[in-house]
């Protein structure tokens, strides 16, 4: 009887530390750690080969078969990646002007792009060859503030999808650019542009409360920052919920480090950007920890570091 | 009573353990580092293999040296010598194969592609890259009200290249500003070059897009290259200096 009460004891404190504590949960949960690894890119630009060798500053920089290699040799060494692209897939060197998109979605597809959204200058040989190109695509194209009612693209596209990886459920979301003013109005024909914050706040709270995500990405043809109150990734980061990581183009914006904004309700969203044509390939790599729905915190941070290489 | 014990609190860790697996995570932590794809890194074969068909095609046409440049032109604001360079080959053009006199040229500083171009050969490929839209090199007739007005968006975006123009930006708007050696008359009467992106309103170019065009269909990539091949035949090569056409008054 004695050890009895004594193992009751220690189990009702044991219990009431779980309770009381989600560090402790955290701490008896250490096999419930779970990482992702997000491999990004943006406003590659049809960029299909290096830089060529005329002396010029990006000499020899980017290509395909370069950063399918390095995507390879990451996806033999972690368990849990995702590889996303922010758009402006199209346009800036002669593949675009003859082949109009075939091979740069070709190579995605070989690369094994899981999901990307749309730039303004991937309609920039029209509606309809951008849904065409898309066949040689395998991966969806994500975004949830154009409407594509009665033009081609209506059924090429999808506002979101969940990823499961290694236990976690992932929801990506896209943002487009306003293409009024940016954008010849033949090229976008009756596309609807719908305000990017509004939609992603309706999304991103679906994502989070009907597919409870333990995650959600979105990925944005924004632009980073402006002078003026212009709507960008800064702007989203601070006026949406629900939202843990924003990866960005359009402005071809090179960052030391990922900027972190706090939220509407408190919590961390980190935002990245890796310039353009396929210099840089971005890699950000998660740490989650396991909680109780219920105890999971209405705001929380999220610990940012330069990751040391091995 | 030890046994029924054990049951109970064995059933409890069972529950415990189902709970567990129920979980939802929280990102704690995120480690960053961002690759720079450099020169030399391991290409993947199968990459190699996808893109030869297209790019063996492409070669044939892209290779050629359509020109040398003396040095390298920058793109820069509030001036840069790839935009002048760009902006004097569209003035001239212009006059030239619309056949009267254009008063000034304007390229939309987000329609440069590149950021620079080195000195030495320049590929038909490169001013593709440069210049990969294809716009159509339009000429309008514009009222001095409407240029200053025009001129003042290109101040509030950070200056754009020109040619046959000159001024300065104070307080995001167009000030001193020169065409054809004297100052901008708003009553007068301009004749100015653009591409048609620029002129049916492109990057909100509103006060354009109700003037009408002439346009006779001229790509304004084909006119840089009958612009450098002129230059050619003259024996010239690519040179600009920036020189004041666009600067920042304080």
């Amino acid at each position: 009887m004695q050890n009895r009460r004594k193992f009751i004891g220690q189990s009702v404190l044991a219990t009431a530390g779980i309770l009381a504590s989600r560090t402790a949960i955290a701490g008896l949960q250490e096999e419930g750690v779970k990482k992702l690894t997000i491999l990004h890119t943006n406003d590659v630009h049809s960029r299909l080969e290096p830089f060529p060798m005329d002396g010029g500053r990006n000499q020899g920089l980017g290509g395909v078969a370069a950063r399918a290699e390095l995507i390879r040799r990451i996806r033999g060494e972690e368990s849990n990646v995702l590889l996303l692209d922010a758009g402006d897939i199209f346009q800036g060197t002669p593949f675009f002007n003859i082949y109009k998109g075939e091979p740069e979605m070709r190579a995605m597809a070989a690369m094994g792009y899981d999901a990307a959204t749309m730039g303004n200058h991937d309609f920039d040989a029209g509606l309809e060859n951008f849904a065409t190109q898309l066949q040689h695509g395998n991966f969806p194209l994500l975004i949830c503030n154009y409407d594509f009612t009665a033009t081609p693209m209506e059924h090429k596209y999808q506002p979101y999808k969940v990823f499961r990886k290694g236990g976690l459920k992932i929801g990506i979301t896209g943002v487009g650019i306003e293409m009024a003013g940016l954008v010849p109005e033949n090229l976008y024909g009756n596309t609807k542009y719908l305000d990017p914050i509004q939609k992603l706040n309706e999304t991103a709270a679906m994502l989070k409360n009907e597919d409870a995500c333990d995650m959600i990405i979105c990925l944005s043809h924004l632009g980073n920052k402006y002078k003026d109150n212009k709507v960008s990734d800064e702007v989203l980061a601070r006026e949406t919920e629900n939202v843990d990581l924003i990866i960005g183009g359009h402005t071809h914006t090179f960052m030391d480090a990922p900027a972190v904004y706090k939220n509407r309700s408190g919590s961390d969203v980190i935002v990245n950007q890796v310039g353009w044509a396929g210099i840089m390939l971005g890699r950000l790599d998660f740490e989650f920890a396991g909680y109780k729905r219920k105890n999971l915190a209405k705001s929380h941070t999220v610990v940012v570091g330069k990751k040391t290489m091995e | 009573m030890r046994k029924i014990g054990s049951f109970f609190f064995a059933g409890a860790l069972t529950t415990g353990l189902l709970f567990s697996c129920t979980l939802s995570y929280q990102a704690q932590k995120v480690q960053y580092n961002d690759y720079r794809i450099g020169s030399g890194a391991t290409q993947d074969s199968a990459m190699l293999v996808l893109l030869k068909p297209y790019s063996d095609s492409l070669s044939k046409s892209m290779n050629d040296v359509v020109a040398v440049a003396e040095m390298p032109l920058e793109k820069k604001q509030p001036e840069g010598t790839l935009g002048n360079f760009l902006a004097d080959a569209m003035l001239a053009m212009a006059r030239k194969s619309y056949d009267m006199q254009v008063d000034a040229a304007f390229i939309n500083y987000g329609g440069i592609r590149l950021p620079s171009i080195p000195a030495g050969n320049i590929t038909r490929g490169k001013v593709f890259e440069l210049s990969p839209f294809d716009n159509l090199l339009v000429v309008q007739k514009v009222s001095g009200r409407v240029l200053q007005e025009f001129l003042d968006h290109t101040a509030y975006k950070g200056g754009w290249p020109c040619s046959g123009i000159s001024m300065q930006i104070k307080n995001k708007k167009a000030v001193n500003v020169f065409i054809n050696g004297a100052p901008l008359n708003e009553s007068a009467t301009y004749t100015i070059a653009n591409n048609d992106y620029v002129a049916n309103g492109g990057d909100d170019c509103t006060m354009l897009k109700p003037i009408p065009q002439l346009n006779n269909g001229y790509i304004f990539r084909d006119a840089v290259f009958d612009y450098l091949a002129e230059l050619k035949k003259q024996g010239k090569s690519i040179s600009a200096k920036t020189e004041n056409r666009v600067s920042n008054a304080e």
